[in-house]
């Protein structure tokens, strides 16, 4: 019995920390409530078979940089998949990020507006499960603030603002985890990864910056426990990010190269001394390779 | 209505305008002034829509050589642009064949294994690639390079001089920036087809010849390297024990304990880690081989004079090399690593979750070869100019270029049948124009968006299935795709010129008794002579009523009657006149050869090569003889050309007719040759036929194809073949913890194939439909058991049915037993899910089985011959 409930304890901390390392969760933006941004989708039918291909879209519907202004997390959450990846195809890489950012985190949203996982399962169950998945949604809210770019070394590690729940996987003392503290908020910084540039999983017309945690035990810092189950040896956890505009980026987890969940990524401070430029012009550093379709960017509309 | 209308229609009518104000329709006017078209800034490379930046260093003319100039001597100055680009242009698939492959598709190619200098003259017995004679191996006589950690570990090649300054640097200059365009012709701009044509427009409006993207040979022919400007020298040395001149940081594996997952696991799969070259494939790759009539002697160290380009190389393992940084355990390496040297499965990569590996085409004679008429072919044709407003996803012209413009639209059309089933059917420029998208070329920006996910499982998902691959956006959106689309003309006049002339037995004999004695003759008349020595008097004479009377109805280009016809007739153009076979489209149970490959789907409607293959390929009907899913095109071979077959053994579209080859005659942890004989009940045959060690030579060629004859004409003494895995497939799912001693698992199970399993029969496996059912037999049942009977049949629908229900059953009482509950149930799942069912590889083509035995012998003296 007490077998049984330790090993019920102990997977739920793996489910918990794989959550911590697929993205970083946290705070919404600091910023007044504005209007939503109007953003052209194609729309599709249901099968993979009617999804419009990503050249066309942006070819004929770019997002204008006013509009990209507008995007906000909670924009973004409340939209169906489709329209989520329409998003990401248009946007590029941008700057591999400096400094910590925080974060929020959305599972895929089907045609109906429900999870896309309780569409599957359907009737009842599939209550359950869309029950279940807000519940996710909203205990990784209350664990993980966020992620911390070391652009420099190419490195980056989460935010862990309570451990409590995966002090089951941790072993040792907490004592030697590095810790951080963001707008007078300390927070475990744990599940370290490497970051690129490379192949985003979902649009290959241009690179995204990758956040790989296959190989992480290489990293200064890497503590076998809990670090691992983000590893090659763990999950297989590998996030990509595009910037929608500066300090502020749309990503993608994925779990052995299986789509899991949405993510994004922001940061003020960056935000405010970068997105002036950006509004003027559209132009941003392009730390990757940016493909060669050309990009119309609009200042507006 | 055809797609593009269609789908301009659904697009239009579904876009989303979002709240559209007048207040955004007025901003929409007045910001029009501020619409900005710009590609980024690029990080790392400059957008090669442009030339190259400025020259940083200058590839003079002795970069060339001499040996390789030579073979372009006969050869106009278009068949000549053709040959050099045919042999080194990548058109830009250095980026898929580092980057897309390993991280997108998740296959893991390990170069250095493939290409380091170290292991030259094992290269072509290991991956039957032809070493290229212009390159050496650092430190070796009269080597530029003087050690491998100049070359970091691959053979030395001209160019490299540059090449080299620029690992790890920005700005390199590709070699192709300096190509030798041929003369610009004018021409009109209907004249696609007309092998001296031009782009369009009045003057030279070519794509700068920088996209094609030659880099410097990596001393394999075809096979190219670049330099990588992501390469970190200082990061590379501490991972590879502090030397430049090894990747084994990047290839060794993690760990030497076999119970550690980490053996099975290198930095290969760790795209941190940038090696020093990214390495590109040219069309040469697979189709430079050693020349019949000229075999080098020794196959290690060929000579230009023993190397021709259209002919294909028979001893190739592209499969192996594509898949060679995966472990022999893996799903992968079993399934994909076992095409018989000289045959690839092309449409892997762009997966149908089809089986079906095939041949380098043998491009020789190729004026001669049939075409169609009358083909309903939908394309993109030249066309002066498009009309003001006009769709640009139905004409488009090129920005900044004058009449240079397409129009797509749907036409009767002459044209061949290029593929093995007759696809590629769309013109002989755009067939050749595909080449380059098999070997890797705008990937990102055209086609890997289009393929199926084998990870995605969700249908709504994107990658669930393959979309098809536009032509109009590719041409627009890729400058590689116009780089190579601008030259087609010249790469055409190349597959037409001299070099894919026949060659053929009694020049080769001739060439071989001149390098005893340069006196020597051989002519036609002397092979006739020894072949009648050898196969019986008169054999050849005889031979040839034998073919007319059985074989040419297929296997002649010319039309009946066949009797008394002469098959080695010359045409005005100098060439044979019969191109000994006819390219009609044949179906699979008729000729009764492994049907799979006929069953490719890549061409058929909605999948990723619609836009390759005539409707009129589509419109063949469905064959009620074959029991798997065909029709839409699939189901059929072409029948395919005889020409110089002495030479081309073993035969079949995926040489499994005849002796099998193998590089290190069956042996040595390099030997990637399986056993595949098997028995009447299809298990594997302890001891089996030896597999015959690769020789190009004259003779050798030549017993291969009088040992390939005997078991065509004589199907009972075939001994039957099945591919099989030869090593259990693990697969490895759920978390594993390192204590710093030992690996435990947290949860998760180990799912294991066991070695001897068909290869196909994984292969040819549809996956997804098959987990969509599982999941709906237990959201839907009724749903989806309506639905297989309708498809099955009630019977058969409902036992699907019910063995979908009973695996997903037990699978929740114990996830461990998901093989096991598979395997109980083989049979139904197979009729249900399955793209292929055929498992006998060199069954089939018995149309010799009832000639008597001296006729036989007749017929294999006089295709001799031919």
């Amino acid at each position: 019995m007490q077998q049984g409930f330790r090993l019920k304890v102990l997977v739920t901390g793996v489910v918990l920390a794989s959550l911590v390392a697929l993205v970083a969760l946290g705070g919404c933006e600091r910023k007044p409530k504005i209007e939503p941004p109007k953003i052209d989708f194609v729309l599709a039918g249901e099968g993979y078979s009617t999804k419009p291909d990503f050249a066309l879209i942006e070819h004929l519907h770019p997002i204008p940089i006013a509009e990209l202004v507008r995007i906000t997390p909670e924009y973004l959450a409340g939209l169906e998949q489709e329209q989520v990846d329409q998003i990401y195809a248009r946007l590029s890489a941008g700057p591999i990020p400096d400094g910590a950012f925080d974060g929020a985190l959305f599972f895929p949203k089907g045609s109906s507006g429900t999870l896309r996982a309780s569409e599957i399962v359907g009737g009842l169950k599939g209550l359950a499960v869309q029950f279940k998945g807000r519940k996710l949604e909203a205990l990784g809210a209350a664990l993980w603030k966020g992620k911390v770019f070391y652009r420099d070394e190419r490195v980056l590690r989460n935010r862990i603002e309570d451990l409590a729940v995966l002090k089951p996987l941790i072993g040792g003392s907490l004592a030697d985890i590095p810790k951080i503290d963001v707008d007078d908020r300390d927070a475990w910084l744990l599940f370290p990864a490497k970051l690129y540039c490379g192949q985003s999983l979902l649009d290959g017309r241009r690179e995204s910056i990758i956040i790989d945690y296959a190989f992480s035990d290489d990293l200064p810092g890497y503590r076998e426990r809990p670090d691992y189950l983000a590893t090659r040896r763990g999950f297989k956890v590998r996030d990509e990010i595009r910037m929608v505009r500066p300090g502020f980026y749309l990503g993608r987890a994925y779990l052995d190269h299986a789509f899991v969940l949405n993510f994004t990524l922001y940061n003020l401070t960056i935000a405010e001394r970068d997105g002036p430029a950006f509004m003027a012009n559209g132009q941003a550093q392009e730390d990757c390779w940016a493909g060669t379709q050309q990009r119309h960017l609009l200042v507006s509309r | 209505m055809d797609g593009i209308a269609v789908a301009k229609n659904v697009i239009t009518r579904n876009v989303i305008t979002g709240v559209i104000t007048k207040d955004v329709i007025k901003r929409v006017v007045l910001c029009l002034g501020l619409l900005v078209v710009a590609a980024p800034p690029h990080a790392e490379e400059a957008p090669a829509t442009q030339p190259a930046a400025p020259p940083v260093a200058v590839v003079t003319a002795q970069d060339y050589s001499a040996g390789f100039r030579a073979g372009a001597a006969q050869l106009d100055p278009s068949e000549a642009a053709g040959r050099e680009i045919w042999y080194k242009a990548t058109a830009g698939n250095s980026r898929f064949h580092t980057y897309v492959f390993q991280q997108r598709i998740g296959v893991l190619i390990d170069w250095y294994r493939v290409l380091q200098s170290a292991a030259r003259d094992d290269r072509f017995k290991t991956w039957g690639l032809i070493n290229d004679p212009d390159c050496c191996t650092p430190g070796s006589e009269g080597c530029p390079a003087k050690s491998l950690e100049e070359t970091y570990g691959f053979d030395w090649c001209p160019g490299d001089d540059t090449l080299l300054k620029f690992v790890g640097k920005p700005d390199y200059r590709d070699p192709a920036c300096d190509f030798q365009d041929a003369p610009f012709v004018t021409g009109s701009t209907g004249a696609t087809d007309t092998p001296h044509g031009t782009p369009n427009g009045s003057g030279d409006q070519r794509q700068s010849p920088c996209d094609l993207e030659f880099g410097t040979s990596t001393g394999a022919l075809g096979v190219r390297k670049f330099p990588n400007p992501k390469f970190d020298a200082e990061r590379w040395r501490a991972a590879n024990g502090g030397t430049l001149g090894t990747w084994v940081g990047l290839d060794g594996k993690l760990s030497d304990d076999p119970k550690n997952s980490d053996a099975k696991v290198s930095h290969l799969s760790d795209p941190s880690l940038e090696p020093p070259f990214r390495v590109g494939l040219a069309c040469g790759a697979c189709h430079i081989a050693f020349n019949p009539t000229r075999p080098p002697q020794d196959p290690a160290h060929p000579q230009w004079e023993n190397i021709v380009g259209l002919v294909g190389n028979q001893y190739a393992r592209f499969s192996e090399i594509m898949v060679s940084g995966m472990p022999t355990d893996s799903l992968e390496w079993q399934v994909f690593a076992h095409a018989r040297p000289g045959t690839t499965d092309t449409s892997a990569v762009p997966t149908d979750q089809v089986n079906n590996p095939g041949t380098m085409n043998a491009l020789i004679n190729v004026a001669q070869r049939p075409t169609f008429a009358n083909e309903t072919v939908v394309k993109w044709r030249k066309v002066d100019a498009c009309a003001t407003g006009e769709d640009e996803r139905m004409c488009w012209c090129e920005p900044g270029r004058t009449g240079k413009c397409w129009r797509r639209s749907s036409q009767p059309e002459t044209v061949h049948h290029i593929l093995k089933d007759g696809s590629d059917s769309i013109g002989f420029h755009e067939a050749l124009q595909r080449v380059y998208f098999n070997i890797g070329s705008c990937s990102e920006q055209c086609w890997v968006n289009h393929l199926t996910d084998l990870r995605v499982i969700d249908p709504q998902q994107r990658g669930y299935g393959q979309t098809p691959f536009d032509i109009g956006q590719c041409r627009r959106d890729c400058p590689n795709f116009r780089a190579i689309e601008d030259r087609l003309p010249n790469l055409a006049s190349f597959l037409l010129s001299a070099e894919a002339h026949a060659a053929d037995l009694h020049v080769a004999r001739a060439n071989q008794r001149e390098q005893a004695d340069a006196n020597a003759h051989y002519e036609y008349a002397d092979l006739v002579d020894d072949l009648e020595r050898e196969f019986g008097s008169g054999a050849v004479t005889r031979g040839k009523t034998v073919f007319a009377e059985n074989c040419a109805r297929c296997h002649s280009s010319q039309g009946e009657p066949f009797a008394g016809r002469d098959f080695r007739a010359l045409a005005d153009n100098g060439l044979r006149a019969d191109w000994l076979g006819n390219d009609v489209p044949t179906l699979a149970s008729e000729v009764g050869t492994f049907r799979c490959r006929s069953l490719h789907s890549n061409h058929t409607a909605g999948h990723v090569w619609q836009e390759f293959a005539s409707e009129t390929y589509r419109a063949r009907p469905a064959d009620p003889n074959n029991p798997d899913p065909n029709g839409g095109g699939r189901g059929y071979y072409r029948n395919i050309s005889l020409v110089n077959l002495w030479a081309h053994a073993p035969f079949l579209h995926n040489n499994a007719l005849g002796p099998e080859l193998c590089g290190w005659g069956g042996v040595g942890s390099y030997e990637f040759y399986r056993n595949t004989y098997v028995d009447a009940d299809g298990k594997q045959l302890a001891t089996a036929p030896a597999c015959w060690p690769y020789d190009p030579s004259v003779e050798g060629r030549f017993a291969l194809y009088k040992a390939s004859m005997r078991e065509l004409l004589n199907p009972d003494a075939r001994p039957p073949k099945i591919t099989k895995l030869n090593q259990d497939i693990v697969i490895d799912i759920g978390p594993k913890l390192w204590d710093g001693a030992e690996e435990q698992r947290v949860y998760g199970l180990t799912l294991r194939v066991p070695a001897g399993t068909n290869a196909g029969l994984l292969g040819n496996f549809q996956h997804k439909p098959f987990i969509v059912d599982l999941v709906r037999s237990k959201t839907r049942p009724e749903e989806l058991e309506a639905q297989l009977i309708e498809t099955y049949g009630a019977e058969q629908g409902r036992a699907i049915a019910g063995a979908l229900r009973d695996i997903a059953n037990q699978v929740i009482d114990d996830p461990s037993q998901f093989l096991a509950a598979v395997k109980q149930r083989l049979p139904l799942l197979i009729k249900a899910y399955s793209s292929c069912t055929a498992d006998i590889e060199n069954a089939g083509h018995e149309f010799g089985r009832d000639l008597s035995d001296a006729d036989k012998q007749a017929l294999t003296a006089f295709l001799a011959t031919l």
